[in-house]
């Protein structure tokens, strides 16, 4: 390796310093990309489901009347189950003087903490574990909405209308518990001996069952579940209020996970792409430099395969600078990002080392993807014959000038000398444009597809608007009084209009021979103008409509029979009941919901009275409205109606953005990697197009060219490429935008209503404007230092 | 004694040409640049290929040194047939039989006077790995440039660039060397220098082509070659002048 030619290798190196750090860094970005999203996708799954399983997930919970430990004990040595708990869980009133008004708390309370074997708590920062009577653990996702600290205090409200005090004494991590920001209610643990204190019995009413088995399906589950629901619980005399069967093995995140960890593999593979690309295009402008020396090495007795090699050595070396700078730089953006996505996504990271495969994949993006990148443009540039290389100024320009090019030029023959000469270079360089334009116009369709992704996001949440005409609601612990709620919430100040609903969960029989527990059937008028629905398919509910029923597409998508024209058997209140499914709607992020007159469904209910109530406002602000649902839950209170929730649409709203917005997040990391390596590769073309032209630049300052005017010839040319690029890029972004959409629509299983942001269009059209005159002004800036002594000595 | 090359007598010729036509392909009309070339050129000569801007002298020495193809026509060198060489055999053939010497001195930038005339002996793996550093000295030496030997050639004079590359031309200690202009870019005083070199190295047997359009150089060559419109149109032969 000491031999002279690899001595020309490390000098070149050495002595083109911006160049050398130009196609490092280009290649560093690749590694960097496909390093952060690659290694973020794999740890992510990895921790993540590391710890579900390591959580024992609950494969059956039953909601009953209480019941005990022998009770327990029985379930837990039923054939097909692995693990059985009992616990007491309760959902809660509280006020807390970090929020503004009343809140849910998802209690739970768990008789012996050192022996969780259904969904695993892991305490996280306590004062003491478990909570001492009088304190409350809260899952940890409740810092995501509130700053909450050790030693607040929330007034819970107890059943029977009694205020009583928790003291928060730490935060502990429930993998299994729905994130707060995500239902907006909190998840919080208690000891047994607190239970009476608030209120509650000392008692277990929740059976959480894990079943044994690896591959269970969802129809065993259910099997198994209604087993032991008739064999355990009814057997022995106790009443099972719903059944939860999950479908094994799946987190009810999973849905968000499967979006993400697509997402983030689409933009490993685009950012592989285009790392790629930035690396053909910075070797093919090395050796079109490169091609005169190429030709004397030749012409003084060197081979092409010797002269292939020492580049190949050269690239080589790149990769290797490249890999590292970009191996741990990825390894820290990785990190980072896995932290957020922790936090967002709840989930506890015990290894940020990302496993030997992405390493490897970096590795080879940093040494093999480059070496393959560039043997074209080398063996191009090394095959090319003495005489053209030592004769040769520039990269097929001499083909190229005389063409269309400079007749198009010609016709336009107002512009100004400087900006028509540019444009003739922009042009001239075509092989090394059409590159950087493939990898900007990528990048830039990437950009306004996120764009169009957060608009149609937020077009979703806008349709889920025009569905809600009312601006609260209040849901009751059992049915309630219609005349008396209305009455008091009629009354109060800002309300204009109420109406009332009836819901109850019923069990439908699928066509397989299991049965669906917990199903929402929702007693609506049939001419409610407190929604609008979004009919997909049949019609809405008629007047004098009986067994008809309209679902929505949560409901259709997990449930497959419930399809329109279906006749599906329900049991409503222990009572089979024969329905027809006329109609599909939209789905509304609030589940599954089956709709049917309300008259007709008070008259399969064996109790009369309503569950919740739906209230129109005068008021337009959030925060009157919010006042206004505090002072009907209030007066609701003293009239010992018992509220179980309430909620402003706009809260839900917020809620439901939150969501999605996880999604939002992880686009726009996306889009800014993707407009970093669109940076990167203009301005590395840019710089190579000033070194090129430094004979040109010297005769223009020969001829009196100012500062001014080389700085103007080059940024137009950066312009150039970039107004091209957006224009490409928007054309590309509608079909692109629109997959992504579908994509998540599938992914998360909900109809995002899909709108093509002509703002983002707008927006990027600025943003790149201004990164071309960015990644423009560092060359020019070189270019107007060219003398003209420099000029002629690059003959 | 008269040494004129007759076509036909060329036995012992280190250098062969016949019939040597070159076309270039430019665009709509076909452009003969070489009509027919015969020449001979025997060991130890000092030719001057002379003419006017055009008439086809670079074509003509590319020809010689391989750096391009003829359109048709035979060239043989040293016994070896230059026309039938593919470019990696040329490439080898080139390094161990002909020095090119350029206009532009051509000296690699990011290497030292040195290095870069230690690269033809790497390149052509010529000379034990130690020996060669020996030979770089001593061929600088002979072009007086021993005490530039660490520099880079931009740091050099026009001249000593240009003998830097003759040195170059001379590491794989070819039998003959071709120069394009080699004093072109230099002043006559620089220029005179170059050619003594030459001259020198005609006395220990080297066989010289050089392409100059400067008539008093060419008056100094043994022998002169006047190109015009891409034939050999005349021819001149010098007794050497300080009566050998
Ligand atoms: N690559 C080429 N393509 C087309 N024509 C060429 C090429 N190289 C040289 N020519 C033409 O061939 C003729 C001879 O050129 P050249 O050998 O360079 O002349 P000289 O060296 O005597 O000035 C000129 O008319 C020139 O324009
Ligand atoms: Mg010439």
């Amino acid at each position: 390796m000491h031999a002279v030619r690899w001595k020309k290798v490390f000098r070149d190196l050495a002595s083109h310093r911006f160049r050398t750090v130009l196609v490092v860094l280009s290649i560093a970005t690749g590694i960097f990309a496909v390093g952060v999203v690659m290694g973020g996708r794999a740890i992510l799954l990895r921790e993540f489901d590391s710890e579900f399983a390591a959580s024992v997930p609950l494969n059956a919970d039953f909601y009953t009347m209480p019941f005990s430990d022998p009770i327990v004990r029985r379930a837990r040595e039923y054939p097909g189950v692995a693990e059985a708990m009992g616990r007491h869980s309760a959902s809660l009133r509280y006020r807390w003087a970090g929020a503004d008004a009343p809140r849910t708390l998802s209690l739970v309370a768990i008789k012996d903490y050192d022996d969780v074997t259904v969904q695993r708590i892991v305490p996280e920062t306590v004062r003491s574990w478990p909570p001492k009577r009088g304190e409350i653990v809260l899952e940890r996702a409740a810092l995501q909405v509130g700053k909450y600290e050790i030693g607040d205090t929330l007034e819970v409200e107890t059943r029977t209308g009694e205020k009583k005090i928790l003291t928060v004494s730490g935060f502990a991590h429930d993998i299994n518990a729905v994130p707060a920001q995500f239902v907006g209610s909190e998840t919080g643990y208690v000891s047994f001996e607190s239970l009476p204190d608030i209120g509650e019995a000392k008692s277990y009413n929740e059976l959480l069952v894990a079943m044994t088995g690896t591959s269970l399906t969802q129809r065993e589950a259910s099997l198994l579940a209604e087993n032991i629901k008739r064999d355990v619980l009814e057997e022995n005399g106790i009443t099972v209020l719903g059944v939860y069967v999950p479908k094994p093995g799946s987190h009810f995140l999973g849905d968000i996970f499967k979006a993400v960890s697509l997402l983030l593999l689409a933009l490993g593979l685009l950012s592989l792409l285009l790392s790629g690309f930035l690396v053909v295009n910075t070797v093919s402008a090395l050796m079109a430099q490169q091609i005169k020396q190429v030709g004397i090495m030749k012409a003084i007795g060197g081979r092409a395969s010797q002269v292939t090699w020492m580049y190949l050595g050269m690239v080589a070396i790149y990769g290797v600078l490249a890999v590292l700078v970009g191996v741990p730089a990825s390894a820290w953006a990785g990190q980072q990002f896995i932290e957020f996505a922790a936090g967002v996504l709840n989930f506890r990271v015990s290894s940020y080392v990302p496993p030997d495969w992405v390493t490897t994949l970096e590795v080879g993006v940093g040494l093999v993807v480059p070496l393959l990148a560039a043997i074209v443009p080398i063996r191009l540039g090394t095959r090319t014959s003495v005489v053209k290389a030592l004769t040769q100024t520039g990269v097929d320009s001499a083909a190229f000038g005389h063409g269309l090019v400079d007749r198009v030029l010609g016709l336009l023959r107002g512009l100004p000398r400087p900006v028509a000469l540019s444009l003739r270079n922009t042009f001239l360089r075509k092989g090394r444009l059409l590159l950087t334009l493939t990898t900007l116009s990528l990048a830039s369709a990437v950009v306004m597809s996120v764009f169009s992704v957060q608009a149609s996001i937020n077009q979703t949440t806008d349709d889920l608007e025009d569905w809600w005409r009312y601006e609260a609601q209040v849901r009751y612990e059992r049915q309630t009084d219609q005349a008396g709620t209305e009455r008091i919430i009629k009354g109060t100040p800002g309300v204009t209009e109420v109406e009332s609903w009836v819901g109850t969960t019923v069990t439908l029989d699928r066509p397989d021979g299991t049965t669906a527990e917990g199903l929402n059937l929702i007693g609506t008028p049939y001419d409610t103008t407190f929604i609008h629905p979004t009919m997909l398919a049949g019609r809405w509910l008629q007047v004098g409509d009986e067994d008809a029923v309209v679902v929505n597409t949560d409901a259709r998508k997990s449930e497959p029979s419930l399809d329109l024209g279906q006749r599906v058997t329900v049991e409503v209140a222990g009572e089979k009941r024969v329905l027809r499914v006329v109609g599909v709607v939209k789905g509304q992020f609030g589940g599954s919901a089956l709709y049917m007159n309300r008259e007709a469904l008070t008259v399969l209910l064996p109790e009369s009275g309503i569950t919740q109530t739906l209230i129109k406002m005068s008021f337009t602000d959030t925060a009157s409205q919010r006042r206004a649902l505090d002072e009907i839950e209030t007066r609701l209170d003293d009239a010992n109606y018992r509220v179980v929730s309430t909620r402003t649409t706009a809260q839900f709203r917020e809620q439901i953005a939150s969501e999605l917005g996880i999604l939002v997040a992880f686009l726009v990391i996306m889009a800014v990697l993707l407009a970093a390596v669109g940076v990167i590769g203009l301005t590395g073309t840019m710089t190579i197009n000033v070194i090129e032209s430094t004979r040109e630049i010297g005769v223009m300052r020969a001829i009196g060219a100012q500062h001014g005017s080389i700085y103007q010839i080059f940024i137009t040319e950066g312009l150039a490429v970039g107004f091209m690029a957006w224009l490409i890029g928007a054309a590309a972004a509608y079909p692109m935008s629109y997959g992504l959409v579908s994509l998540l629509s599938g992914a998360i299983g909900l109809p995002l209503s899909y709108h093509f942001s002509l703002t983002g269009v707008g927006s990027w059209l600025g943003i790149i404007a201004a990164i071309s005159v960015l990644a423009s002004v560092a060359p020019a800036f070189r270019a107007s230092q060219v003398s003209v002594r420099d000029a002629i000595a690059y003959e | 004694m008269s040494q004129i090359a007759t076509p036909g007598s060329s036995d012992g010729a280190l250098l062969r040409l016949r019939s040597v036509f070159k076309v270039y392909d430019t665009g709509e009309t076909p452009f003969t640049a070489l009509k027919g070339i015969d020449l001979d050129v025997h060991t130890g000569e000092f030719v001057g290929i002379i003419g006017k801007s055009g008439s086809g002298k670079t074509t003509l020495i590319n020809m010689i040194t391989g750096i391009d193809h003829p359109t048709s026509g035979e060239i043989v060198i040293d016994g070896t047939p230059v026309h039938d060489l593919g470019e990696n055999d040329l490439a080898r053939w080139r390094g161990r039989t002909i020095g090119v010497v350029f206009q532009f001195f051509q000296l690699l930038p990011t290497l030292t006077v040195r290095e870069n005339i230690l690269l033809p002996m790497d390149f052509c793996h010529m000379w034990a790995p130690r020996e060669r550093v020996d030979r770089a000295m001593d061929l600088l030496e002979q072009v007086e440039l021993a005490d530039q030997a660490n520099k880079l050639p931009a740091a050099l004079s026009g001249g000593q660039q240009q003998r830097a590359a003759i040195a170059r031309a001379l590491a794989n200690d070819p039998p003959i060397l071709a120069a394009d202009e080699p004093t072109g870019n230099l002043d006559s005083k620089t220029a005179d220098a170059v050619f003594g070199l030459f001259e020198r190295l005609v006395e220990h047997h080297k066989t010289i082509i050089m392409v100059t359009h400067d008539n008093d150089m060419a008056n100094r060559v043994r022998r002169a070659l006047h190109v015009s419109d891409g034939e050999i149109i005349e021819e001149r032969v010098h007794r050497p002048r300080a009566g050998a």
